[in-house]
Parts: C-alpha cells; sequence; structure tokens
C-alpha cells in the first residue's frame, strides 16, 4: 500500500507541474456537457501521464478517469482519477483546482493525493497512516456547524432539471445556518480543506466520484465521518456529507436533507 | 517552610534532571504527566532512581515526589514554581493548564520562543525561558532498569534562566538577557545542531545510543567539523568569544561521546521535520553559516541524514514516504521550503550525490 501512495503522490505532483506550466495558456476548449465543464488539452495530456505510469506500475488495476474512462481489469482494485478537478476555475486563471488521485480496494477507499500546484499544497492519506498537508499530520478539530465555514459542491448542469431548486435550497439554508457557504468549483479541494479543520462542513450533490474519490479518503483519515453513497453507478455521481458526527445530526435537524440519497 | 514547585512532564529532563537542581534544597517536587502507564508506575511507589554520570561512573539519588497527577488535576496546591519539559510541540497541549499557575513558569522546552508565544496565546506574563544545559537520557543501561524500570540516566551540567524567574531557586543560574542569549546560541548550534546531526548519523550506521556512532571516526568528523562550522558563523554574526566557542565545542564531543549516558538515538533525532523547520537546528543554522560567510557542507551531510530518517515509530515518519516520491527539487521546494533562489538549495542540491555517497559509506560501515 505505501509503494500505492508513492507512486500516487509523485503522479500527482508531476501532473500538477504540467497544470501549472501552461496555467494562463489556454490550449482548447471543447464543449463537453454544459458550459462550466469546459476540458482542456492540458488536462488530457496530465491525465494521459497518471494512466500510462499506472498501466505500467499497476497492469492488473482498473483505472476510472474523467476525461478517458474507465479501463476495466480488477474492477475490486480501482484507482480514481481526476487530473484537474477544478477546471473552470483553471480556465478562468482561478488558483483553486487540483489533481485528484484515489485508490480503492474492494470499495474501499484507501489512498487519496490531492495537490494544488499553485499553492504547493499537497495533501495525502492512506488508511491507518492518517492525512497529511505537505509535512505536516492534519486532524479535523470539529466545532458546532454554526460556527462553521461550509462548502457545497453540485453539477454546472442541473442532475435533475425539476430538482434543481432543491440544491439551491439546501445551499441558501446552509448559507444561513452556517458562517457561510461556499461553491468552490473543487469538490477535492473542499474535502481537504475540512479535513484541516479550514472548513466545518461539505456536502454534495450528484458528484463525479473521480472528483471527490480521494478526498474521501482524506477525511477519513483526518477524523471527519463522511456518509457518501452511489447514486447513479452508470455516470459514476455520488451525493455525500462530510463534517463530525454531532454537526450531521444538528443539520439534519435543521435542514430537509432528503434530496441527498445518504446511507 | 518548603518550597512547592510543579514540574509538567516526567520524562528525560523533568524526571531525570530537574530533581538535581532542587536536591540540596526543601522543595517538595509535584509531576504532572499525561502518559497514564509512566504515572501509575510512578505513583506506586513515589519515588526512582536518576543517576548523573561522573569520570569514575554515576552518582545515584533516589527522588521522592509528593504527587504524580494526570493533566487537568495539578491545582488543588499553591505553588511556588513550575518547569516545563514536555517538548515544544506539546507544550501547546497544556497552554490552558499553564494559564491558570500565577506563580513563576520556566520551559525547559529547547525553543526560545516559546515563553512569548504562549504568553501572547494566553495573555500570560509569568512565562520564562530556560536551557538546562545537558543532556539526559529517558531510559537507562539494563543493570539499573532492572532494579528500578523508571529509571534515568543524566550528565552533570549547568542550567541557566531567565533572572525575572528567580524565586524558583534551585541550582539554576539566573542571569541577565543578554547572557541568557550567549548560552542559548551556544547550546542551540554548537550543541543541538551536532547533537541531532550525531543522531541522524548514527541512524544510518544502524545504532541505538548516541556515544556508538561517536566511535566512527567518519561520524566523528562529520560531527567536529559541523561545530567548526556553526563556531565560526556564531563568532562572525553575533561575536561570540572564540575562547568559549573552542571550550564549549570541546566540551560538546565529549558529552557526545560520553559512553555511561545511553542516550537513545530515537529519542535525539525524533520529530525531524521540526528540526528541519526554515529557523530550527538544521536549515535554520546551515542559513547562519551561509549569512556568516561560512560554507555549510558538514551541517548539509547532517540535512540530508535527517532527510533519510525512515523511523517508522516516528511522528514524522512521513518523511520517508515524501523522500521516496519526490524528486530532491520538490522535496525541498514542497516540503522544506527552500527554493531554487536560495543559496542554500543549489548548495544541497549540488551536494545530494556526494552526500548519497557519504551516507551509504556510514550506512555500510566503511
Amino acid at each position: 500500500m505505501e509503494d500505492r501512495l508513492k507512486t500516487a503522490i509523485s503522479l500527482a505532483v508531476k501532473s500538477g507541474k504540467l497544470l501549472k506550466d501552461n496555467y494562463g495558456n489556454l490550449f482548447r476548449e471543447n464543449q463537453k456537457e454544459s458550459p462550466r465543464d469546459v476540458v482542456s488539452e492540458i488536462d488530457i495530456i496530465s491525465e494521459k501521464m497518471i494512466i500510462n505510469s499506472l498501466k505500467e506500475l499497476y497492469p492488473n488495476d482498473s483505472i476510472l478517469s474523467e476525461e478517458l474512462g474507465y479501463f476495466q481489469k480488477n474492477e475490486n482494485s480501482i484507482w480514481i482519477i481526476d487530473a484537474l478537478d477544478g477546471t473552470v476555475n483553471y480556465l478562468n486563471n482561478i488558483p483553486m483546482f487540483c489533481v485528484s488521485i484515489a485508490y480503492w480496494k474492494e470499495n474501499k477507499p484507501l489512498i487519496g493525493v490531492i495537490y494544488n500546484p499553485i499553492s504547493t499544497e499537497l495533501y495525502y492519506a492512506a488508511d491507518g497512516l492518517g492525512s497529511f498537508l505537505n509535512q505536516k499530520k492534519i486532524s479535523f478539530s470539529s466545532k458546532s456547524f454554526k460556527q462553521s465555514l461550509s462548502a457545497m459542491s453540485f453539477s454546472g448542469k442541473a442532475f435533475s432539471v425539476e430538482n434543481r431548486k432543491k440544491e439551491f435550497k439546501i445551499f441558501g439554508e446552509v448559507n444561513d445556518i452556517t458562517r457561510g457557504c461556499l461553491r468552490t468549483g473543487s469538490a477535492g479541494l473542499n474535502l481537504c480543506y475540512l479535513s484541516d479543520s479550514k472548513l466545518g462542513l461539505c456536502i454534495g450533490k450528484a458528484n463525479k466520484l473521480w472528483d471527490i474519490a480521494a478526498g474521501i479518503v482524506i477525511a477519513l483519515e483526518a477524523g471527519v465521518t463522511v456518509n457518501f453513497s452511489i447514486i447513479d453507478d452508470q455516470r459514476y455521481l455520488v451525493d455525500f456529507i462530510a463534517a463530525s458526527n454531532q454537526s450531521i445530526i444538528e443539520l439534519k435537524a435543521n435542514i430537509d436533507l432528503n434530496y441527498l440519497k445518504l446511507i | 517552610m518548603s518550597k512547592k514547585i510543579l514540574v509538567y512532564g516526567a520524562g528525560a529532563i523533568g524526571r531525570g534532571y530537574v530533581p538535581w537542581l532542587f536536591k540540596q534544597t526543601d522543595t517538595k517536587l509535584y509531576f504532572v504527566e499525561k502518559n497514564k502507564n509512566l504515572r501509575e508506575k510512578l505513583l506506586k511507589f513515589k519515588k526512582y532512581n536518576t543517576y548523573m554520570t561522573t569520570p569514575s561512573g554515576y552518582n545515584c539519588y533516589e527522588s521522592k515526589f509528593e504527587d504524580c497527577f494526570s493533566p487537568g488535576n495539578e491545582f488543588s496546591i499553591k505553588y511556588d514554581g513550575a518547569i516545563t519539559a514536555v517538548g515544544p510541540r506539546q507544550i501547546f497541549d497544556i497552554k490552558d493548564n499553564l494559564k491558570k499557575l500565577d506563580c513563576p513558569i520556566i520551559f525547559f522546552e529547547n525553543d526560545s520562543k516559546l515563553p512569548n508565544k504562549l504568553s501572547k496565546l494566553t495573555k500570560s506574563n509569568n512565562f520564562f525561558f530556560g536551557i538546562p544545559d545537558v543532556i539526559t537520557s529517558n531510559t537507562a543501561p539494563k543493570f539499573f532498569l532492572n532494579n528500578d524500570d523508571l529509571s534515568v540516566v543524566t550528565e552533570e551540567g549547568e542550567t541557566f534562566a531567565d533572572e525575572t524567574a528567580k524565586n524558583i531557586g534551585g541550582k539554576i543560574k539566573y542571569v541577565n538577557a543578554s547572557e541568557l542569549k550567549k548560552q542559548w546560541l551556544a547550546k542551540l548550534y554548537i550543541h543541538n545542531t551536532p547533537h541531532c546531526i550525531a543522531a541522524y548519523l548514527g541512524y544510518v550506521r544502524k545504532l541505538t545510543h548516541l556515544h556508538e556512532g561517536m566511535s566512527f571516526s567518519n561520524i566523528y568528523k562529520i560531527i567536529e567539523n559541523s561545530m567548526i562550522e556553526m563556531g565560526k558563523a556564531l563568532i562572525n554574526v553575533y561575536e561570540l568569544d572564540r575562547n568559549f566557542i573552542d571550550w564549549y565545542s570541546k566540551k560538546e564531543l565529549s558529552r557526545f561521546s560520553n559512553k555511561l549516558l545511553f542516550d537513545p538515538i530515537s529519542r535525539v533525532a525524533r520529530e525531524p521535520f521540526r528540526k528541519l523547520g526554515l529557523t530550527n537546528r538544521l536549515i535554520g543554522a546551515a542559513q547562519l553559516c551561509l549569512q556568516a560567510g561560512v560554507r555549510p557542507t558538514n551541517i548539509i551531510t547532517g540535512i540530508m541524514a535527517a532527510f533519510s530518517y525512515d523511523n517508522i515509530n516516528d511522528e514524522d515518519s512521513n518523511i520517508k514516504i515524501l523522500m521516496d516520491s519526490l524528486s530532491p527539487d520538490d522535496f525541498l521546494g514542497l516540503i522544506i521550503n527552500i527554493h531554487p533562489h536560495e543559496a542554500l538549495y543549489e548548495l544541497i542540491i549540488n551536494d545530494w550525490k556526494t552526500n548519497e555517497e557519504i551516507l551509504n559509506d556510514i550506512r555500510n560501515g566503511r
């Protein structure tokens, strides 16, 4: 497992360098699913670099990636990668994006690495090892959710048109009941900031698995309670809420969260 | 009437050395210790042996104490003074406890900035810096442990503290700010820097105790040369007296080689990231040399040895994961926070392969 963690750290930093070298230089924008869900050429180059390395080092593992899809080998041993989480930020020169690499085995989140090459924040975690930011071990210290800054991530394009208002309703209510709710454009970084106690609560609706797979490991190892559920296994969509146990209980008592399909 | 002194931390300095400071005085000692197992052992007999090395062997002192509290339960008594010896990271965990004490508190924490930092955090003005210029092991040789498993071994040494805290008394030299600074600079750079380098090199050689490494000529030479580098820097930057530096260096080389002390390498080498902090005893020391126009060749060898400290039981054991994952450039930039425009970066990168060879030679006993 330690070898896989080292591989993930090494690839995240290499991939981050590619992103940083090209930050501010737009290559080409292709419309994919929505105007916000754009993809840049560098995203694909970066992803190919990671995938090729993983295929060489771990030929029997499966790989799920945002741009290039699913390479199925052993579905119980899977790398889940997003070479650029926060694409919209990246394309608009907002330095809040990251490389996200996770490794899950038998559906258990085991390794997570998230690297923001602009802030040079390298978050990493492995099952039983703890969570780290660069050299420092981090742990989540919970406070009352009303005293916490929170973040919510939901798709740029409505997951369900008829229910779109429900996403904004939750967002607004969380915003009003906490010290504010951010929509940062990077669910992975949200979970990192939660792990480091900068945020007190994160909510995700229909997030892509590759956006949060690494962040979930980092949050869990930092001591965050992460309640997540794959709501669409064809499109790899996940609902989640991450905070302290107490905050989750208090939040559910204050806000109707039934729209989130949680365990 | 007896003085009552509270001691936070019943580890090496707290349990092994502090009692010697109050041995000849009418003082009652109280410990605060968070380690439940250690606390219960201490409370079982309310005494243990601490040994002080002498040129001819050991002096034994049966240290008796009044009580040993778990943190938070120490406030039922009015103390005349307190001493902390818990570690520079751990002291922040007891800041609220310290805030509740109105007696002078001396920090034996190997970081001169901590009293100010803690004062700001707690809005207290009774925190003072102290320097126990001594090496104390947190354990003892087997023949002592067989009789008393709480035994510890310490050296004889001098202790300096801020003169404002003099009411605490004991065998402590209470000195003015200028003398305290001089002693601290010597302790920080002639003792602490080479001391941890000796530990990291000893670890590379897979040894257990610090003195064992000093018996290898290649390790001894690196330690001696790192003291020379630091001495030159202290003379150039702080105008410390050369004779004082020479005397201090000789004393330290002898202490590191003390075969009676059984100082564990794992204790001295612990938390390498703290020691690799920009202003701490490795990177900070090398930067001071560069500021003084001294090339820190041997200190950089020590820095490289710290990078390779892969003790899985250490709090900073992730250093190995990072060293194995990242290129030298990335490790220095992302983790150590020194960058290509800096002279020290250039020197570490330029010496990288040479130092790998030096460490390999030490590792392989060449």
